[in-house]
């Protein structure tokens, strides 16, 4: 679906990388939601998971930073559609669990932006889901 | 060189790489490459160098073992300063001899270089076919 979107281009990076990812790694709950509209979906397109609201949104990223001692989100390369109100990130996931092992990540985030908030986030990866 | 405009990344896509590789027109897929293009299998990490070499050994291949190639269903994220579109899509193929057709919903990094690919990263959702 299109979306109209207020965001401008570096607002846009700002959203997805600072605010979100930067929230991501920080383990901060609720700044990361604060991203995501209330009825927004997040979908694992490599393993068809779809996590639909805000609810199911919340309960997913709070297994995920449970089941990781360290996340770490870096080296993006962004690809921005202003007019469109979307972007794409290409980034490495590194993943320290408890027991220490570590899992490196090669994946792609597509966005689409309604307002000035996630309305649909798309992951593509490159190994096995986390984020379930 | 001046700004490429924004159409002009959908349309090498869709037009021109997909509708050529949907059609079986091994050259005008390959027409779209650089040839020191690289193309990356991301989800299986196969890499294929070359426009002449491995992408061409590449669709060769992927045309040889299918009955029908289908894409659509698209949605863009192009950006004329990065000279990069990223394509989210779905893909229907027919591998020959078989009664069924396999569905996928993937995506593409184009990197674009003087109005050609120079790097593209695929991300498949199921089985790699792009071997």
């Amino acid at each position: 679906m299109q979306y109209q979107s207020s965001l401008k281009r570096e607002q846009l990076i700002e959203l997805a990388i600072e605010r979100y990812f930067g929230n991501v790694d920080q383990k901060n709950i609720d700044g990361v939601l604060e991203c995501f509209h209330d009825n927004a979906m997040l979908t694992v397109q490599t393993a068809f998971a779809t996590h639909d609201g805000k609810d199911n949104i919340r309960r997913m990223f709070t297994d995920f930073i449970a089941a990781n001692k360290t996340i770490i989100h870096r080296d993006f390369t962004c690809t921005v559609d202003e007019k469109n109100g979307r972007i794409t990130a290409n980034f490495t996931a590194e993943l320290v669990d408890h027991e220490g092992n570590t899992t490196l990540l090669n994946n792609t985030n597509f966005w689409r932006i309604r307002g000035d908030k996630f309305q649909e986030v798309y992951v593509y990866m490159s190994g096995e889901n986390p984020l379930i | 060189m001046a700004q490429i405009p924004y159409e002009y990344y959908v349309d090498i896509v869709t037009k021109r790489y997909f509708h050529g590789v949907d059609n079986y027109n091994l050259e005008q897929v390959l027409d779209c490459f650089h040839d020191d293009a690289t193309l990356t299998e991301v989800t299986s990490m196969t890499v294929h160098e070359g426009r002449d070499a491995g992408i061409r050994t590449m669709f060769e291949g992927l045309f040889a073992a299918h009955d029908r190639i289908w894409h659509g269903n698209f949605v863009h994220t192009a950006d004329t300063q990065t000279q990069a579109i990223c394509s989210q899509f779905s893909v229907e193929v027919t591998p020959k001899g078989e009664p069924q057709f396999l569905r996928y919903e993937n995506c593409n990094r184009f990197y674009l270089r003087d109005g050609k690919f120079d790097k593209v990263f695929v991300y498949m959702s199921g089985e790699n076919l792009l071997k």
